[in-house]
């Protein structure tokens, strides 16, 4: 189901404000975060990100076209090598 | 037989159905077109007036996004989610299920038809 529009968008707030205050102020370090559910809202866009994905901090950097994602659509959990192949065994 | 909306012939049914075997219109776009233009859905397609034609195609034209236009837009879509590198561009890209469906069985649509993987039953150790 999708969130209330009454609410408006989630939007993690400490990060919001350490955005707001790299606008201001001008370093533009990434950003580490583990805020994966914080919706990417214009401002965002052209700040690189650090988003945590339970083991790494993946680099995030924002365009136009991910506002409205999560940033954690963007840094992935899982991990998908293939199957292994039974013939072969399992590779140590 | 009429032509709406570039190649689409609708025939001897109602016009509330015949509009539907265009791309981009289902029962309410129906419904609604015909209500703003003001023509009976009840009416045949054949039955159809010129004006009344030219009406319901305007009204398309100038409202509505159908067919290739349509088509063209929904492949944008998931081109631009593909390019942004998110998980469901991933899921696009990798043919599997956007919306979180379970993969383990099923989502067959989305896989296609079962391939059968060599030594998965009866082989051991």
């Amino acid at each position: 189901m999708s969130r209330s529009m009454k609410k408006g968008p989630y939007v993690d707030e400490k990060l919001y404000m350490k955005v707001q205050k790299q606008s201001d102020g001008g370093k533009h370090l990434p950003i580490k975060t583990w805020a994966r559910a914080c919706t990417i809202v214009p401002e965002f866009i052209g700040k690189t990100f650090q988003v945590y994905n339970g083991r790494t901090f993946v680099d995030v950097f924002c365009t136009e076209d991910m506002v409205g994602h999560k940033l954690g659509e963007f840094s992935p959990t899982r991990v998908f090598r293939g199957h292994t192949n039974k013939k072969e065994g399992l590779k140590s | 037989m009429p032509r709406i909306a570039g190649v689409d012939i609708p025939e001897n049914k109602k016009i509330l159905y015949s509009l539907q075997y265009v791309h981009g219109v289902g029962p309410a776009t129906s419904k609604d077109i015909l209500a703003k233009v003001g023509v009976d859905p009840d009416t045949r397609a054949k039955d159809l007036a010129d004006h009344e034609v030219a009406g319901i195609a305007g009204e398309i034209d100038t409202n509505h996004v159908v067919e290739g236009a349509l088509r063209r837009q929904v492949q944008q879509d998931i081109q631009r989610l593909k390019d942004t590198r998110c998980w469901r561009g991933e899921r696009h890209r990798k043919g599997l299920p956007v919306r979180g469906q379970r993969t383990r069985c099923n989502a067959r649509t989305r896989k296609g038809r079962k391939r059968t993987v060599a030594g998965k039953k009866g082989v051991k150790g």
